[in-house]
C-alpha cells in the first residue's frame, strides 16, 4: 500500500489541471456515469504511459533511477544539489542524453554556460534534439525555463552553474506548476537548495572521491569520481535512501594518438582521436 | 451562363477604416474629415453625427457648431490600406478571383460557390457569410450578388442585404432605380435631367443608336449599363506579398507605452490578417514617420514564423528599448512577411513531437528576452580549443515512429567549462619552465573575477602537462599546457598555463 502511495505521489494521474478548458466543459456537462470515463487524447497518452511504465524520464545513471524509482517523473519538479565536483553535471548530461536518444526533445537552461558541445555529444547527447539556453541572470534563466515548459518540451533541465542565489520562493512553485500543467519533467541542478517547497524530490550528490591512476614513475592520470547520492526529500516517501555514483573520464583515453616523449613509462591504449598531445610525461 | 459577381462594399470608407483601427470610438459622434485648418471638411460622418445633422460636405468648424461633443478625424491612408486589403483578404476566403475595386469595394467571382452553401437561396446565405466574416474582421461590410459588377455593387447599396439579384434580371432591378445610382458624369447627368429621364428604366428605354449619337462613347456604355450589360469584367488582382498595418496618430508620441498601446492593437490585426490566410509572419518590419518630417525603418527577423502578437509586441519593444527612435513618432506602418508556419506529422505511438507554433513562439520570446546569440542547438566547433562552440537554429528532426529505448549511460565525467576562463595565480614546484608541476593554486581578486569561481588551494594531485597547439600558422597562435588537478576538499580542475605569456587559467571543472 505504502508502495503503491509512493507511485501515486510521483506519477501523478491525470487532473483537471492537465485537461484543456474544452475538455473541463465538456466532462461537467456531462452525467456523473459518463464523466469519469472520459479522457482527452493527452490524458489518455499520459495512462497509457504510465501503465506501461514509461511515466518517467530514466536517466541511465543507474543510483539516480532507483533513488526516483524509474526516473525523472513527469510533470514534477525534481532538484539535485551537489557542490563542484560531485558529479551533479554529469548527472545532468546523461538525463539529456537519455531523453534526446528516446526521440524526445530537451532543453537545457545553463546559467554558468558550461556545456561544451563535443563533450555532450560524447555523453550521447542528441544535439539535433537539445535546445541550448544561456541566460545571464538567474531572473531570466527562471523566465526562460517558464517559457520551455509552456512551449511544450517535455524535459527541461536548469543547472544553476555555481551560483548561490535562489531567487523568490514564489518563481519555483510557479514553474512547479507549470510543469505539472503542461506534463514536463523539470531538473534543477544547484550547489544548495533552491526550491523549497516546490520540488518533489531533492536529491543529493555528497563531495566526490577523485580516483587517479599513476604515480611512482608513471604519470598520474584521473581516471574518474566516485559520489554517494542520497534522497533528501520525495514527496510520499520516506528520505535517507542512497546510491552510489562512477563517472569515469571520457578522455582517460584522451592520451589516445599520443606522442609519448621518449623515457616515458606512461602505458596508452590507441583509442579514437583526442585533442591533447602531451608535450612531456611527469613521472 | 454568365458569371457571378458579388460586391463586398464598406459604406462609409474612411470612417469605417478609421473605426477598424480605433473601435473604442464606435459610440462617438465620430467624423472622418480631409485637409487642414479651417479648410477641413467633413468626408463621412456615423449615424451619431449625422442625427445631430452632420454631413458630408460641412466644414469642421460648422459640423462642431452643430455637434459639440463630436469627435474629428482626419482621413488615415495607412488605416484606409489597411482595411482595404482585409477586405480584400475576406472576400479571398470565399473565392480565389477577387478584385481590388478601391475605396471599400471588392468584387469576387462567386460563380459555382454557391454549391458549399445548401438550401433554399443558397446565394442569399452566401451573402450572409461574407457579411459575418467581414463583421468578424472589424467591418460592416454589405453584399451585393448580380450577374454585372454595377448591379452586384448598386445591390450592395440597398438597405436590407444581402440583395441578390437573378441572372438576367439586373435590367429590370436598375430599372426603377434613380439614374444617379449609375453615377453618370456630371455633364452627362445634366443632359439626362433636361431630357427628363429621371429613372434608370426611363433611360434603358431609349434607343441605343439615337443615344450613342448624341452622348458619344461614355453615354452608349452608360446606356448599356442601364440594360444590365456590364462590359467590364473581373479583373482578379496578385495577392500582395507582404501584409501591411498601421496608423497615422493624432499626436505624436514620445514614449514607449503609449506607442506600444496602439501598436498592440495593429499586431492583433496583423496575425489575425495572417492566420486568416495560413500564414505566419517571418520577419516585421517597423516603419515610423516622424515628426515634424523624416521616417525610420526598422526590421525585425524572427527565428521561425510566427503569429503571436504578444510575442512580436516583446521584440518590437526591445528593438525600441535598444535603439529609441530619437524624435516624436507621428505615424508608424508594421509590415509582416509572410511564410508557411512549420508542420509536423505526430505519431501515435513514438514521443509526442513538440508543436511547430508552440516551438516558433517559444523560440521567438527565448530570442526577445535573451538575445539570439544565446539561444540554439549546440553544435561543436572544428578546432582543439574546449571553450569553442557554434550555436544553430533549433530545428529538431520528426521523433521516431516508435518510442525508443533509451541507451544505456555511458557513465562519463562530464567537464563545466569556464567561459572565459578564470586567470589564476599558479605556484609551481619546479624553477624549470619544462618541468613545472602546479602546487598551489591562488585566486586573483579583482573587478573580473568577483563573481567567477574562485579556484585556490593546495594542489592534492596534478596531472600533466598535456600539450594543445592551434593555429600554429596565424598571427596569434595557441599554443597552451593542460593541467588536471585536484585543489583538496575544494574540487577537480583544468587548468592551464599560456605558453606565450605565461599566464595560468582555469577553463572547466569536472563536475
Amino acid at each position: 500500500m505504502t508502495a503503491l502511495l509512493a507511485r501515486e505521489t510521483i506519477i501523478t494521474p491525470p487532473t483537471a489541471a492537465v485537461a484543456s478548458p474544452t475538455v473541463r466543459r465538456l466532462r461537467a456537462s456531462l452525467p456523473e456515469v459518463l464523466r469519469s470515463r472520459l479522457r482527452s487524447a493527452r490524458e489518455l497518452d499520459r495512462e497509457l504511459r504510465d501503465a506501461a511504465g514509461a511515466g518517467a524520464f530514466p536517466t541511465a545513471v543507474p543510483a539516480f533511477d532507483r533513488l526516483l524509482e524509474g526516473g525523472l517523473p513527469r510533470g514534477q519538479l525534481v532538484e539535485l544539489i551537489g557542490s563542484r565536483s560531485s558529479g551533479r553535471f554529469s548527472i545532468l548530461l546523461a538525463a539529456l542524453a537519455a531523453a534526446t536518444t528516446a526521440g524526445e526533445a530537451a532543453a537545457l537552461v545553463d546559467l554558468g554556460d558550461g556545456l561544451d558541445p563535443e563533450a555532450a555529444r560524447s555523453a550521447g547527447i542528441d544535439l539535433q534534439r537539445l535546445l541550448w539556453v544561456r541566460p545571464a541572470t538567474l531572473k531570466k534563466a527562471l523566465a526562460a525555463t517558464e517559457m520551455l515548459i509552456v512551449g511544450g518540451f517535455p524535459l527541461v533541465v536548469l543547472d544553476l552553474g555555481q551560483r548561490r542565489g535562489r531567487g523568490a520562493e514564489a518563481a519555483w512553485l510557479r514553474l512547479a506548476r507549470a510543469a505539472r500543467a503542461h506534463d514536463s519533467a523539470l531538473l534543477v541542478g544547484a550547489p544548495c537548495r533552491v526550491s523549497g517547497t516546490a520540488a518533489a524530490a531533492v536529491l543529493k550528490a555528497g563531495r566526490s572521491r577523485a580516483s587517479w591512476r599513476g604515480g611512482d614513475r608513471s604519470p598520474w592520470l584521473l581516471t574518474g569520481i566516485a559520489a554517494r547520492l542520497a534522497l533528501e526529500k520525495c514527496r510520499g516517501r520516506l528520505p535517507g535512501r542512497t546510491g552510489d555514483l562512477a563517472f569515469a573520464m571520457a578522455d582517460a583515453p584522451r592520451l589516445s594518438r599520443a606522442r609519448i616523449l621518449p623515457g616515458s613509462q606512461l602505458r596508452v591504449r590507441e583509442q579514437r582521436p583526442s585533442i591533447f598531445y602531451p608535450r612531456v610525461a611527469v613521472g | 451562363m454568365r458569371a457571378r459577381i458579388a460586391c463586398l462594399l464598406l459604406p462609409l470608407f474612411p470612417l469605417a477604416a478609421r473605426l477598424r483601427s480605433e473601435p473604442e470610438l464606435a459610440r462617438e459622434a465620430l467624423v472622418a474629415a480631409e485637409g487642414n485648418g479651417g479648410a477641413a471638411r467633413v468626408v463621412a460622418a456615423t449615424r451619431l453625427a449625422r442625427a445631430a445633422g452632420v454631413r458630408p460636405g460641412l466644414t469642421l468648424i460648422q459640423a462642431r457648431a452643430l455637434c459639440p461633443k463630436l469627435v474629428a478625424r482626419q482621413r488615415d491612408g495607412d488605416c484606409e490600406r489597411a482595411a482595404q486589403e482585409a477586405l480584400l483578404e475576406v472576400a479571398e476566403g470565399f473565392s480565389p478571383r477577387v478584385e481590388d475595386a478601391g475605396e471599400g469595394v471588392a468584387y469576387l467571382d462567386v460563380d459555382g460557390v454557391e454549391r458549399h452553401y445548401p438550401g433554399p437561396s443558397p446565394e442569399l446565405e452566401l451573402g450572409r457569410c461574407l457579411m459575418r466574416a467581414a463583421e468578424a474582421a472589424g467591418m460592416p461590410a454589405r453584399v451585393g450578388i448580380a450577374s454585372s459588377k454595377l448591379a452586384a455593387r448598386v445591390a450592395a447599396s440597398l438597405p436590407e442585404p444581402p440583395v441578390v439579384v437573378s441572372a438576367g434580371e439586373e435590367a429590370s432591378f436598375l430599372a426603377p432605380l434613380p439614374l444617379h445610382r449609375l453615377g453618370p458624369e456630371v455633364e452627362i447627368a445634366g443632359t439626362l435631367e433636361r431630357w427628363g429621364v429621371r429613372s434608370v428604366g426611363d433611360f434603358a428605354r431609349l434607343p441605343p443608336s439615337r443615344v450613342a449619337s448624341r452622348l458619344g462613347r461614355i453615354g452608349r456604355e452608360l446606356h448599356a449599363i442601364a440594360r444590365g450589360i456590364d462590359p467590364q469584367p473581373l479583373i482578379p488582382r496578385e495577392p500582395p506579398p507582404l501584409f501591411h498595418e498601421g496608423m497615422s496618430l493624432e499626436w505624436p508620441l514620445v514614449s514607449l507605452e503609449p506607442f506600444l498601446f496602439v501598436g498592440r492593437a495593429a499586431l492583433d490585426r496583423l496575425c489575425q490578417r495572417l492566420e486568416s490566410r495560413g500564414f505566419a509572419c517571418i520577419r516585421l518590419e517597423l516603419e515610423l514617420r516622424h515628426e515634424p518630417d523624416g521616417h525610420q525603418s526598422r526590421s525585425i527577423d524572427l527565428p521561425a514564423p510566427t503569429r503571436d502578437a504578444k510575442t512580436l509586441l516583446t521584440l518590437v519593444r526591445l528593438d525600441l528599448e535598444a535603439r529609441p527612435p530619437g524624435a516624436p513618432v507621428a505615424g508608424f506602418t508594421f509590415v509582416a512577411y509572410p511564410d508557411r508556419p512549420r508542420e509536423a506529422q505526430l505519431s501515435l505511438y513514438g514521443p509526442a513531437a513538440l508543436s511547430p507554433d508552440k516551438l516558433a513562439t517559444t523560440l521567438a520570446r527565448l530570442f526577445a528576452l535573451l538575445g539570439p546569440d544565446r539561444v540554439g542547438s549546440p553544435r561543436p566547433v572544428d578546432g582543439h580549443r574546449p571553450e569553442r562552440f557554434a550555436l544553430v537554429d533549433f530545428a529538431p528532426p520528426p521523433p521516431p515512429e516508435v518510442r525508443r529505448e533509451p541507451r544505456a549511460g555511458r557513465g562519463l565525467l562530464a567537464v563545466r567549462v569556464l567561459r572565459p576562463p578564470v586567470e589564476i595565480e599558479v605556484l609551481t614546484g619546479e624553477n624549470d619552465p619544462a618541468n613545472l608541476m602546479p602546487v598551489e593554486i591562488r585566486a586573483l581578486t579583482d573587478g573580473t573575477t568577483a563573481k567567477r569561481p574562485r579556484v585556490e588551494g593546495k594542489v592534492k594531485v596534478a596531472s600533466g602537462p598535456w600539450g594543445l597547439e592551434e593555429e600554429w600558422w596565424a598571427d596569434d597562435p595557441v599554443g597552451r599546457d593542460y593541467w588536471d588537478i585536484e585543489i583538496a576538499g575544494r574540487g577537480l580542475y583544468r587548468i592551464y598555463r599560456e605558453r606565450a605569456t605565461g599566464a595560468w587559467y582555469a577553463d572547466g571543472i569536472y563536475d
